[in-house]
């Protein structure tokens, strides 16, 4: 696999990485803001949402239509994302085009009007979002999930929650952008065509002007409970499973990795072998590593028709504990397979790869050559794997349901 | 890119589009069949069809068949619409000889009694999935009531007593109807060798029998009804609204599929300015739906019960503007970027590119280059779009509605 990296830090600490891809006319880019979920202010959940609307409601000399009207004209499929740790704004498009979207963006995150007119609307479209997730059972177990499994605030909704949005203001909500979007902080990331030298001398003169980092620690507190029913008239229980395991910074990360993919990988992989195809328990049941930067886990999700509620959620966590007691070669084979093959194929993207080397960057300081991942994943055997599993054994699982029956947990 | 094609005696047809410099390559079986070529005694058997697939051959069992695309780490799945039933996997090169020789086997099925009564416990948990899921059920539920009688009004899922009483005979004489090699296109594209991959399909279909395989063709204007329905567990209003469209034939679904941007883009279209920046409703969109001889444009909006006058009144407005003034040649220069732009970003990965391939070969019965329709995008003029507006006469339309039970 050939790959190269560009990397350069501005004076006042933004990272600008970069990832040329042969053979493609497309860029994307992302910017990594210091202003996911996790680090609004208490009460203010969802103020995230709310600024990464309103920042684009006017900024520089352009009002809400035209900075509207000039992204729109540049053909940029957008990908603006709401996280827990980070406020990622970009998206990928004609590389013609990148010079006139960072412009705009640059604007949008420096010089956002920011206005009281435009709050109201941002705002309002947040709380529909909240009230939307509601008709979505298959969508609020897993926003509900992460939020009574990880630490607070680590979990909470990135969509917001209802009493938080009605109390923002938009003087409030001004500070906390300001003091959110730190430059210094700030990780951008771009993939696909693009010249390096002409995005980090553009850059420079976008951010360069901007104060370094300050300080950003998030003080992390309890965990919720471990069962919560969400009564819900619908026609399946929607089920999420989550538990603890090592984060993607931790040493036995690439055996965890293995044992979800042996878990849930691919259609010969374990849950959907015994909840779906041995038994006809659900039509949708997986799981998959989710990390943040000091916490992870595995998350499944189930949905099934109420009478099947229970036996679902006994056969997955039966399948958890069981990895445990043991991995054959030839399913690892294929995990390793499926793990190696996808990351060949994301690397064909240039959206994939500018989310992909940003979160990298964010999680271990740097950006792992895909000849490195490919080494670790090969260097994986099943006794690594079984006694990675049984230092840190799946004890305590975090469970929602939504729907019309509760289930019992152990 | 260099495209091949091939067909075979039996009327299978091979095309390829080879791009050496790419790491992967996709590989789909094109199936013409779909919810619309089922009677309403076997409604949801083409859905069904599509899950028995996997459960292998004489030789294979479900769980060897999905080891063996596992092993290769393909990734791998199927889908049915009402009129397509299409077999997919991209892979890295080296494995897509296996993949392919894989596909073609399971082409024949074993179509076993006990998996059939074990997989409709799984389908009737996917109809029970999407009635919880009220974005997709309400474009469904108005798709079946502005079709009608005709065929492309039947749901692909079908119904759980529906499903009940089918057989699995009647599944066997289903498919062998409409899986003839005449009824079917492999296609491939990405990095491959096309002299291998035609030896691959031809060693594993050249035998198949071809049958005499029909599809009744008819445009369809529309019931332009309006219907209802209250749900305990909803507490936003879903609504879609379906206009006629134009085929998947038709010279002018590029201008439809413009229109459709400017019209109900998720950023910076009408629907967008109007309702979703102004915070009235929650998500709006339009989007071009073509199909074999007829089509159909949907639009799907999200808002509270207390707003659905508001939105009415905007939409409906939206709609009378653009018969009456038509668009405007700076809003159609921006769906040209947007679709331009996609059109490129997809068309970059093997997969993306398969499905326009398979897609252009079954409805056309051509191989359009990328480069051929970002010229014919280019080429649609204003005057175009608005005529096109003119004759569809957006301000009709049928309507479906979800949402809460109390008003």
């Amino acid at each position: 696999m050939e790959q190269k990296a560009d990397r350069y830090v501005l004076n006042n600490g933004m990272v600008l990485l970069g990832e040329p891809m042969g053979g493609v006319e497309s860029v994307a880019f992302e910017f990594m803001l210091p202003a996911g979920a996790a680090r609004m202010p208490e009460g203010a959940c969802g103020a995230a949402n709310v600024i990464s609307d309103w920042i684009f409601r006017g900024a520089g000399d352009r009002d809400n239509r035209q900075l509207g009207d000039a992204l729109d004209s540049l053909g940029l499929q957008r990908s603006d994302s709401v996280g827990s740790s980070h406020l990622s704004f970009g998206g990928a498009l004609e590389s013609s085009n990148l010079t006139e979207a960072l412009t705009l963006h640059a604007d949008a995150i420096l010089r956002a009007h920011l206005s009281d007119e435009q709050f109201a609307p941002a705002r309002q479209l947040a709380l529909e979002g909240v009230l939307a997730l509601d008709d979505e059972p298959r969508q609020k177990v897993m926003v509900e999930l992460r939020k009574r499994f990880y630490p607070a605030p680590l979990g909470r909704s990135t969509v917001g929650e209802i009493e938080d949005l009605e109390r923002l203001r938009p003087g409030r909500t001004r500070e906390v952008a300001k003091s959110c979007f730190d430059v210094g902080r700030t990780i951008f990331a771009v993939a696909g065509k693009y010249d390096f030298d002409a995005v980090c001398g553009q850059m420079e003169s976008l951010f360069g002007g901007c104060p370094g980092p300050g300080s950003g620690a998030v003080e992390i507190g309890a965990r919720a409970g471990r069962y919560t029913h969400i009564p819900n008239e619908g026609s399946q229980v929607h089920i999420g499973v989550m538990t603890d395991v090592v984060p993607f910074t931790g040493q036995d990360y690439y055996d965890i990795r293995l044992a979800t993919s042996v878990l849930s990988g691919g259609m010969s992989a374990r849950l959907f072998t015994e909840v779906r195809e041995k038994r006809g328990l659900c039509y949708a049941i997986g799981a998959r590593y989710h990390s943040l930067k000091d916490a992870a886990g595995i998350m499944c999700y189930a949905g099934t028709t109420p009478d099947k509620a229970q036996e679902t959620l006994d056969v997955i966590i039966a399948e958890f504990r069981r990895l445990a007691e043991g991995i054959g070669v030839e399913e690892l084979d294929r995990a390793k397979v499926g793990l190696k093959s996808s990351l060949i194929m994301q690397s064909e993207s240039s959206g994939s790869r500018a989310g992909a080397i940003g979160s990298d960057y964010y999680m271990l300081g740097r950006v792992r050559p895909l000849e490195e991942i490919k080494e670790r994943i090969d260097g994986t055997t099943v006794d690594s794997i079984v006694e990675a599993l049984k230092r840190r054994p799946f004890n305590d699982f975090t469970v929602v349901t939504i729907g019309p029956r509760e289930v019992r947990v152990e | 890119m260099q495209f091949e094609r091939k067909k075979l005696s039996n009327g299978l047809v091979l095309i390829g589009e080879i791009n050496p410099s790419a790491k992967s390559a996709a590989v789909g079986f094109f199936v013409r069949t779909g919810s619309r070529d089922e009677t309403p005694e076997i409604n949801g058997v083409s859905h069904f069809l599509e899950h028995m697939l996997f459960k292998g051959t004489d030789a294979l069992s479900a769980l060897e068949v999905n080891e063996a695309f596992d092993r290769r780490g393909a990734q791998f799945n199927a889908f049915t619409s009402e009129e397509n039933t299409v077999y997919y996997a991209s892979v890295l090169p080296e494995y897509l000889e296996d993949i392919t020789e894989l596909w073609a086997e399971l082409m024949r099925p074993a179509l076993r009694d006990d998996d059939f009564d074990m997989e409709k416990n799984v389908i009737k948990e996917e109809i029970a999935m999407y009635e919880d899921a009220p974005t997709f059920d309400v474009i469904d539920r108005c798709r079946t009531l502005h079709y009608g009688s005709h065929p492309c009004g039947n749901s692909v899922l079908g119904t759980v007593a529906g499903i009940d009483a089918l057989t699995a005979d009647q599944m066997r004489q289903y498919f062998a109807r409409r899986y003839a090699p005449n009824n079917i296109v492999v296609a491939c594209s990405g990095n491959f060798d096309w002299g291998r991959f035609c030896t691959t399909v031809e060693a594993r279909c050249g035998r198949w029998q071809p049958q005499t395989v029909d599809r009744l063709l008819t445009d369809f204007k529309g019931t332009r009804e309006s219907k209802r329905l209250g749900k305990p567990n909803l507490n936003r209003e879903h609504i879609c609204l379906v206009h006629t469209g134009v085929s998947a034939q038709d010279a002018r679904r590029f201008a439809a599929s413009l229109l459709s941007l400017v019209v109900g883009d998720d950023f910076g279209s009408r629907f967008y300015w109007e309702l979703v920046d102004k915070a009235i409703a929650e998500a709006a969109s339009m989007h071009f739906g073509p199909l074999d001889g007829t089509g159909i444009f949907y639009n799907y909006l999200r808002c509270s019960r207390a707003a659905v006058p508001r939105v009415t009144d905007i939409v409906t407005g939206i709609f009378q503007d653009l018969l009456r003034d038509g668009i405007s040649e700076d809003e159609l220069t921006k769906a040209r970027n947007k679709v331009l732009s996609a059109l490129v970003i997809k068309n970059e990965l093997p997969m993306g590119r398969l499905v326009d391939l398979g897609f252009n070969w079954m409805y056309l019965g051509q191989y359009r280059s990328v480069e051929e329709d970002v010229e014919a995008i280019k080429a649609v003029r204003v005057e175009e779009v608005n005529s096109l507006i003119r004759e569809l006469d957006l301000s009709r339309f049928t309507q479906y509605s979800l949402g809460p039970v109390s008003a």
